[in-house]
């Protein structure tokens, strides 16, 4: 019988220091044909445990899957302890992630705060490279701090190709950066600035973020339906069994981590 | 077929039963219970049929025996897995209730079925498990509301048991068990359990019609009740038959060493931690929010997602709390509301 | 009227003098402090018939009647004596004889007792029990004893304040199988007892040297993990007494032992007082005679023919810690410093 729960070893192909204590590793995938955008594994490290850590990119062709991983945790600790070269052991991919579908030939706006940023990385990516996918693209991203900036040549390298807003809640907005949060520039992104029926938006972020931005977006026109929305709760097996992300009768390791707005905003706790 | 044995011809059917199964059922442990010079029931493996508790409904439920509250997932040795192994392979031969019976396909809900995952631990017991149904008292105990539940039958058992004072009464529903009646000077009885037909406790499951009521739910007053006179122990999610929930743990064995272990131990909504994220944040801070997200998924969560409620109306819950929070009690109080909720949105 | 009583004589059948010219106070024993409700009547007939009809709850748990007449004495000793019968040697085997002459001996000095297990959640030990099979073993005697029995180490019953204090202990059984990890014990160990337990690894760790034995883990744990073992322990306290001179907490004695060696103690403290007082027994609380003949001989008399159990714990040595009112209250002429004379 095959045991779902038994991890495979992948090999760090690359460790890269994005802040203090944040990094991005990128390790070997044979199947990363399988991936969705916005989907997570279980990092599984013997001896220290497991923990849920979303896709922050992934190349079909060249079979590696990238994850940012944020020192907080005693997993996350030993995770920082391996080299390149080491194995990380990991089981997935887990969970309903973007679908393309649902924004092909539109508008779409991606609001990411801070770790946020990750599981949406792979999307803009894969926009990146195939334009056509959709109508138009804005990104707006908030961080705490010029220090907190994550997967800042990414952000470099997308706004040839995008407007992208970046917000830091404090410090000095150099280099086009905006003070506030947000929600103050929303209002502000050229997509919003025509009526927008079809527009869609995608927002990850922490909880609060979410709330309000999207109570934001709902208020420069967009539709619920339109809106997307990914949730970050303790997932210890990612399968349905162990219940800890479990809201009502949803299990946001099956269901989601992404949802449609007009089911997220019922899930409460 | 039916039969009626004496006792000590159910000691030799079940003597002859465990060179093939290893047969679990509830049993007395003197001293262990709570308070001192009270006995705890519990169910464990048991050589003998003078093991058997029949008379009382055990403390803690059947669950015990296909989801261990400590369970080895795997093993690490320098940095390799290997799959945990049973020490006893045999199949599982367990005396239970109809409640526990019924709990126990709930457990298959959560363990083969959702999310189209099998957990292949859980998979690898539960295939071999057969049941023999004990009869409950004619209502059941103070605590029961199987009927209320609709959990007051069960159609998967190997064997049906009736304890009488002198014997058993046997029916054989599975026919492979006859063969260790056959030595046995086993008189033909008409005999089938029958099931409790009317509680002491009665359940009204509140009817929730609608996604908004659903919502209103979670800021209904009744639940603050429950903020000072909860001790968030976990006392009733141990207790309860269905509870499934767990965390995954590894442990290291001693710091010299490369070696360890993956374990799930059970986890209960209950109790602090159930829901932090790395980081910190958490949901659920309050013990009323705690017992509306188990009251809620006992009588509403699980049967949207799986066609029939979660709780079985054992009363463990209500047994094991030492502060006298009665499960049974919140669920008729949560009707109420929900009537009156239902009744101010037809009103609008 | 006449004047001439042998108050003496009264206090030894457990009537104490008033300060109301000829009253008298008589004192019930009630082992354990637990009796039938029934003798509640018993009490009020004694005390609207010859008393003052008042009752006052000793302090020791004995039923106290004041107001009592002189003359109604003798009608009182013959009232009294089925209570006696009923309570010292139908409930609790007491080898007495029961006639019309009132308590054999000074009976204030009951054997006190919280209520125990037979209602509290937290107790140990059935107190009331053991405080009625104890009974026979110190009444009627005239070498006094004041014991108490608690049955748990919240100590409710003051056993640190008796001659000897018996405190129902339990060593909790971990089982590890059933553990989840989730520190209530923990919490509750700290909050309440002695802060022995950590959570190490999802596990429990005890540092079992300094556990007080309440058994508040086993009360805590959602899973039964920690469980009380099959065998009951106890832990005795000595030389705790109130007074005057040079009030003290009682010391433990003995730990973690079993009954029959609380019954072997108890039993030996009838050769101790002996031994101290050669035959001649004076009205002093235990931690005196414990003092006069110095806590080695003690130890050594009152565990003569004693099997401790394996668990058992002994006091090497005490160290009393008194409260002195007076600056050096000790220091006197040795001629007055009383000795226990050799003995064979």
């Amino acid at each position: 019988m095959d045991n779902i729960f038994m991890p495979e070893p992948h090999k760090i192909l690359q460790i890269k220091k994005l802040t203090a204590i944040e990094c991005l590793f990128r390790v070997e995938f044979e199947k990363a044909g399988e991936i969705n955008f916005g989907q997570f594994f279980q990092i599984s490290l013997p001896q220290a445990g497991e923990c849920p850590i979303s896709i922050s990119d992934f190349s079909k062709e060249e079979k590696w899957a990238e994850f940012l991983i944020r020192k907080v945790g005693t997993v996350t600790d030993k995770i920082f302890a391996l080299k390149v070269g080491d194995i990380l052991p990991m089981r997935g991919p887990y969970g309903h992630g973007f679908e393309l579908s649902a924004y092909a030939q539109k508008d779409l706006i991606i609001a990411a705060g801070g770790s946020g940023v990750a599981p949406v990385r792979s999307l803009i990516n894969h926009i990146e490279k195939n334009k056509s996918c959709v109508k138009n693209l804005n990104l707006i991203f908030g961080f705490r701090d010029n220090d907190s900036i994550l997967f800042e040549e990414d952000i470099k390298r997308w706004q040839t190709s995008f407007d992208v807003t970046v917000t830091l809640d404090k410090g000095s907005g150099k280099e086009g950066k905006k003070i506030g949060l947000v929600t103050d520039y929303a209002a502000e992104l050229p997509l919003v600035q025509k009526p927008v029926p079809d527009l869609q938006v995608i927002i990850v972020g922490p909880p609060v973020m979410m709330k309000f931005t999207a109570q934001k977006f709902l208020a420069l026109g967009a539709k619920e339906e339109n809106i997307w929305v990914s949730f970050e709760r303790k997932m210890s097996c990612a399968v349905g069994k162990c219940g800890h992300c479990r809201i009502d009768e949803t299990y946001v390791c099956l269901e989601g981590p992404v949802f449609n707005y007009v089911k997220a905003k019922q899930l409460i706790d | 077929m039916g039969y009626k044995l004496d006792w000590n011809d159910f000691r030799i059917f079940l003597k002859n039963l465990s060179s093939d199964f290893q047969v679990y059922a509830p049993k007395r442990f003197p001293q262990q219970g709570r308070y001192s010079d009270t006995d705890c029931i519990r169910y464990a493996k048991i050589a003998s049929a003078d093991e058997i508790e029949y008379a009382q409904k055990s403390t803690y439920p059947a669950k015990e025996v296909l989801q261990p509250i400590n369970e080895t997932v795997m093993y690490f040795v320098e940095g390799k897995y290997i799959e945990a192994k049973e020490a006893d392979e045999r199949p599982y031969f367990i005396f239970a209730r109809a409640c526990d019976i019924n709990a126990i396909a709930r457990f298959d809900d959560i363990y083969l079925k959702n999310g189209h995952f099998a957990d292949p631990l859980y998979q690898k017991r539960r295939q071999k498990v057969h049941f023999a149904l004990m009869q409950c008292p004619e209502k059941g105990w103070d605590s029961c509301f199987c009927v209320s539940m609709g959990t007051n039958s069960a159609d998967e058992y190997g064997i049906g048991i009736a304890f009488c004072e002198d014997g058993v009464k046997i029916d054989v529903k599975d026919t492979a068990f006859e063969k260790y009646l056959a030595p046995l000077k086993a008189s033909p009885a008409d005999f089938s359990v029958k099931p409790v037909s009317e509680n002491i406790v009665k359940v009204e499951v509140p009817e929730i019609s609608s996604k908004e009521i659903q919502q209103k739910i979670k800021s209904l007053d009744m639940w603050h009740e429950y903020d000072k006179r909860c001790l968030e122990c976990g006392s009733c999610t141990l207790a309860c038959s269905t509870c499934t929930c767990f965390t995954t743990v590894d442990i290291t064995y001693t710091p010299e060493t490369n070696a360890g272990e993956r374990r799930r131990i059970a986890a209960s909504c209950h109790i602090d931690g159930f829901s932090d994220m790395a980081g910190g944040h958490s949901f659920r801070p309050t013990a009323g929010e705690r017992m509306r997200y188990k009251v809620m998924h006992k009588v509403h969560d699980h049967k949207v997602r799986f066609g029939h409620n979660m709780c079985v109306g054992c009363g463990r819950c209500d047994d094991h709390c030492p502060a006298y929070i009665s499960f049974s009690t919140a669920v008729n109080k949560l009707a109420k509301e929900v009537k009156r909720l239902e009744g101010e949105r037809e009103n609008g | 009227m006449n004047k001439d009583i042998n108050i003496n004589q009264l206090r030894t059948n457990c009537f104490r003098q008033s300060k109301i010219p000829g009253e008298f106070m008589l004192q019930m024993r009630v082992p354990g402090g637990t009796v039938d409700a029934k003798y509640l009547s018993f009490v009020q007939s004694i005390a609207e018939k010859w008393g003052n009809g008042s009752f006052h709850i000793g302090t020791r748990q004995t039923f106290d009647i004041t107001g009592i007449k002189y003359e109604s004495i003798a009608d009182v000793n013959n009232y009294i004596a089925k209570y006696m019968k009923e309570v010292e040697v139908y409930l609790c085997d007491v080898d007495m004889e029961i006639n019309n002459h009132g308590y054999p001996t000074i009976g204030s000095r009951n054997i006190m007792g919280c209520i125990g297990n037979r209602h509290c959640i937290k107790a140990n030990i059935d107190t009331t029990s053991l405080a009625r099979r104890l009974e026979k073993e110190i009444f009627p005697s005239h070498y006094h004893i004041k014991l108490s029995i608690a049955g748990c180490p919240n100590d409710c019953a003051k056993a640190h304040f008796q001659d000897f204090g018996i405190i129902g202990v339990t060593r909790p059984i971990y089982l590890k199988e059933r553990c989840i990890g989730c520190g209530r014990c923990v919490k509750v160990c700290t909050k309440a007892a002695t802060r022995v337990l950590k959570l190490v690894d999802h596990k429990i760790q005890k540092d079992a040297c300094c556990c007080v034995g309440c058994g508040e883990c086993v009360t805590a744990c959602p899973a039964s993990a920690w469980v009380r073992p099959n065998k009951k322990f106890y832990r005795i306290m000595i030389g705790g007494r109130t007074g005057k001179q040079t009030p003290r907490m009682g010391k433990m004695f003995l730990n973690w032992v079993t009954e029959d060696v609380v019954f072997g103690v108890i039993k030996n403290w009838q050769k101790f007082s002996d031994y101290v007082m050669g035959g001649k027994p004076e009205y002093l609380h235990g931690g005196h005679l414990i003092d006069r003949a110095g806590y080695d001989a003690f130890k050594k008399v009152i565990l003569d023919g004693v099997k401790l159990n394996p668990e058992a714990l002994v006091a090497q040595r005490i160290l009393w810690s008194e409260t002195e009112y007076r600056s050096n209250f000790n220091l006197k002429p040795l001629s007055m410093h009383p000795v226990v004379p050799p003995r064979d």
